[in-house]
């Protein structure tokens, strides 16, 4: 990508909430290209690869970064601080990748309390050793004064449920030939859709890209895990039993998943028009139940495995089904 | 979209809403919403005045979005979409909100009810914003009507849609018309004779020049959709050429229990025990005699056979009880010594003359037994050699609760209204759906008894329930009012609100067409997109509900109009 040398060079931030680093790395992983993002770009704020402060960046002008992509959902007091600071410094925020966009993998956490996890974390797992139940507190005094941690949130959230978003880049992590294309219709201006889009990926499905065959005759008997079956290598998966998020999927990655012979996940989100993809993919999956009889029904069903973290596997948070209440 | 402009409108019914509710209070509650223009309330929004008020207001304030909350919108939906037409605004702009069956008729709190009141609005106003216009629409009526089964029902059908100089054609699958009431004798309650009504009624079909009548028929396939059928006839398994029609009428009728199952009753074992309907031969026949030609000097009538049982049915089949007292009047005239049991479990004589005609049979020297149903089924067994009689039957007497046994030498058992055997392939052809008993279902079971949930096609007589002829004959010619109403009309709506496919969307994972209750999805392999035909569309909203990519759009349904409402719903909190 070329620069117009009188141009200034954009500025250009990267940050993590809750996330596994995955999404940082997929930055990295556009190889030589990243060469061409650094031409283009100032990184000012980076912290995987930077040494910067946050009060350097509190410290920025208003609207001085031109870019920031947040990645990881909000999970605790820290990563909502960091999304407002940056929203207020940032000309573009976007949200970058499922757990900025939807809540992605830590949103599973939804299905729980605060107080279930920490129960679970330090007193119940088989590895723990905490006879006098002591839990993490956000403020501890010691000889060289008072020590704070960030306070967790009961809830985890997506980037827009705490700030505003420009836009979203889906995926676990997103193709990095997809940030390419994001970032080069950001540099130039030119290819950029309306403010709130879904960008580096498509209007359709998965399943509409998938090269495997399929039919109408979709009359699953039992489910299985990949691993339970022979798998043709050509049947869509749905008609072999297997779980799909491919139909209710937005595609943009390549259908990599399934060209790999791995059924899709479901990390880019629903397509435009379908609003809560879990509940969406589980009305699919009742439909292409072969049986009238409930108590087989029933026992059907019962072959999914995990069945909240099946359909909202990258979804809980941002969906109409939000978090468990009871 | 332009911007909303919504008037809303509270109706006190009466006293019916305002009762409850109070009006006043949620008109100025809900005045204040986002895009509600005005909000207004009137004792009867349905009335003349009540329309007026809204059609000079949308003309006034240019409002573009009308919300009315008063009843159920299954009374007035329809009068207030017109009352929006007339003022020239699309009838989908319109919403309605049932503060009375949903709120003021169920509730005791006048508070609560009030506050139930705002949030039903409130859903209403919010859903009402994204309404869109829709286009009505329609199709021609094909004049000519197919009727399946040429019993009463059919024929009576037939005769009326035949008068008015509509083409019938009338398929029965036997080979002579007139169905069971052709095998009866006399009818109940005035004893009038069954062959002289059905007799000459026969020869008007049959001579009718207006009525194509094929005997020893079956409805092979039926394709189209209501105004434009098409069905392939089998004459004795050949295949008769295509015709086409606009309306259907199933009149296939019953079959009669099979009381072989019963093993109390030995029907089947011994020949004197006979269902009713071979009594009914017996009394064409004009004898009444055993199977060794004798005149019985004891008969025993068993009511409820296979009817109001768990183990066989648990409906009761409505006409047994007065074809029993018909067949007390018979026996009497025929045999002024015989002693005539009515072995009974409940007597039902609720229709017009039935209680009175139960009043005369007592008077015809019988004795009424009465016998538990669930507990203990009567037992015919054979007579000892020594007793003066072929047959006795044990039974526990209910009223009087002792065991006795009653000497018979003939044994009528009444025997219960089943489906038809070939109701399903019936379902299959037309397209309606059945009951847990296997009768058809109508589409509304009080304010729509004769049409089924697939437009055109009707339902009348016994394949819809057990009945009895009057009832029959009522539901034949309800049948053919509304055929002949389509037809004088000569075009029909369909649907509006039907379920559309954007294709771009459309993943062509197909999951939408095996679920269509009423075959109106297919698959496009050129477009490799599901595709919907909007005349057989009848906006269930199924296909859009399973529809993983959400390329499906219900219309009127969206999920921006629904998600609003429960937003609308759930926005107060109290």
């Amino acid at each position: 990508m070329s620069q117009e040398p009188t141009k200034p060079k954009l500025k250009l931030a990267i940050y993590w909430g809750a996330a596994c680093g995955g999404c940082c790395v997929s930055v990295l992983d556009t190889h030589e290209k990243l060469l061409d993002i650094v031409a283009a770009a100032d990184l000012v704020f980076w912290p995987i690869a930077m040494d910067i402060k946050y009060k350097d960046v509190e410290n920025m002008p208003d609207k001085s970064i031109d870019l920031t992509l947040f990645n990881g959902a909000v999970r605790n007091s820290e990563n909502k601080h960091m999304a407002q600071v940056l929203r207020q410094k940032s000309k573009i925020l976007v949200a970058y990748g499922s757990c900025a966009y939807m809540g992605g993998i830590p949103g599973l956490a939804n299905f729980f309390s605060k107080n279930d996890i920490f129960k679970r974390a330090y007193e119940e797992t088989e590895s723990t050793f905490n006879p006098e139940k002591t839990y993490p507190v956000t403020s501890t005094s010691v000889k060289e004064g008072t020590l704070e941690i960030p306070v967790m949130f009961n809830d985890v959230f997506p980037l827009d449920q705490i700030v505003d978003v420009d836009y979203y880049i889906p995926g676990c992590p997103p193709q990095s030939e997809r940030l390419i294309e994001v970032f080069s219709a950001i540099v130039t201006g030119i290819g950029l859709p309306p403010a709130g889009s879904v960008v580096g990926a498509n209007d359709k499905t998965n399943c509409d890209e998938c090269k495997r065959k399929k039919s109408d005759k979709k009359q699953v008997r039992k489910f299985y895990r990949p691993w339970e079956i022979q798998d043709d290598k050509e049947t869509c998966f749905i008609e072999q039993g297997v779980i799909c998020m491919g139909p209710a999927t937005r595609s943009g990655c390549g259908v990599r998943c399934v060209e790999g012979n791995s059924p899709c996940r479901g990390c880019y989100g629903p397509p435009p028009g379908a609003t809560d993809p879990g509940a969406k993919m589980m009305a699919a999956i009742g439909t292409m139940i072969n049986s009238n009889d409930p108590d087989e029904i029933d026992n059907i069903i019962e072959t999914i495995v995990d069945p909240a973290g099946l359909f909202y596997r990258f979804s809980l948070p941002g969906s109409i089904l939000g978090r468990k209440v009871i | 979209m332009e911007e909303p402009r919504i008037g809303v409108y509270l109706c006190w019914c009466g006293t019916n809403i305002s009762k409850m509710v109070d009006v006043e209070a949620v008109t100025k509650e809900v005045s204040t919403l986002p895009y509600v223009v005005l909000s207004k309330n009137y004792k009867y929004m349905c009335s003349d005045p009540g329309q007026d008020l809204i059609i000079k207001d949308i003309k006034s304030h240019n409002l573009n979005r009308v919300v009315v909350a008063a009843c159920s919108p299954r009374i007035h939906e329809l009068t207030f979409r017109n009352a929006c037409e007339k003022a020239g605004i699309n009838p989908y702009l319109f919403e309605m909100a049932n503060i009375r069956e949903q709120d003021s008729w169920v509730h005791t709190d006048r508070s609560e009810a009030t506050l139930k009141a705002i949030d039903l609005v409130i859903a209403a106003i919010r859903r009402v914003r994204y309404h869109e216009p829709l286009q009505k629409r329609t199709v021609n009526v094909d004049p000519a009507t197919l009727i399946i089964g040429g019993g009463i029902s059919g024929m009576s059908a037939a005769l009326e849609i035949a008068n008015a100089g509509k083409k019938v054609y009338l398929i029965e699958r036997a080979d002579h018309l007139g169905g069971q009431v052709a095998r009866f004798d006399l009818t109940f309650p005035h004893l009038s004779s069954a062959q002289q009504m059905i007799g000459p009624m026969i020869q008007r079909v049959e001579n009718h020049p207006m009525i194509s009548v094929s005997l020893n028929t079956e409805v092979k396939e039926v394709d189209g959709y209501i105004g434009n059928f098409r069905a392939r006839l089998a004459q004795k398994g050949a295949e008769q050429p295509e015709i086409t029609f606009g309306n259907i009428i199933a009149a296939i009728g019953l079959k009669p229990f099979d009381p072989s199952v019963i093993e109390e009753y030995s029907y089947g074992k011994f020949p004197d025990v006979i269902t009713s309907l071979e009594f009914e031969d017996n009394l064409r026949a004009g004898r009444i005699l055993t199977k060794y030609g004798k005149e019985p000097r004891n008969v025993a009538i068993i009511h409820c056979v296979g009817s109001r049982n768990r183990k066989y049915h648990e409906y009761c089949s409505r006409v047994c009880c007065m074809v029993a007292l018909k067949f007390v009047h018979e026996i009497r005239a025929a045999l002024p010594e015989a002693n005539i049991y009515e072995i009974y479990a409940d007597m039902r004589a609720y229709g017009k003359g039935h209680e009175e005609f139960y009043a005369m049979t007592t008077h015809k020297q019988i004795i009424f037994l009465m016998y538990d149903q669930q507990k203990r089924l009567p037992v015919i067994r054979e007579a000892h050699r020594d007793d003066d009689c072929n047959m006795l039957i044990e039974m526990n007497e209910l009223l009087s609760g002792i065991d006795i046994e009653v000497p018979v030498d003939m044994v009528i058992l009444m025997v219960n209204m089943e489906a038809h055997e070939n109701v399903k392939e019936v379902v299959r052809t037309i397209g309606v759906s059945l009951c847990g008993n296997q009768f058809f279902i109508e589409k509304h079971p009080k304010l729509d008894p004769v049409a089924t949930t697939t437009g055109g096609v009707y339902i009348v007589g016994t394949c819809q329930g057990p009945k009895d002829i009057p009832d029959s004959v009522a539901q034949a010619k309800a049948a053919a009012a509304r055929i002949l109403a389509t037809i004088a009309q000569g075009s029909v709506p369909v649907e509006v609100t039907t379920a559309i496919v954007n294709e771009s969307l459309c993943c062509g994972c197909q999951t939408c067409i095996s679920v269509c209750p009423y075959s109106a999805v297919s698959y496009d392999e050129i477009k490799k997109a599901s595709v919907v035909n909007e005349v057989l569309c009848k906006g269930c909203g199924t296909c859009g509900g399973c529809c993983p990519a959400g390329a499906i759009t219900s219309k009127h349904f969206t999920d921006r109009q629904i998600l609003s409402e429960i937003e609308g719903i759930m926005s107060m909190s109290y």
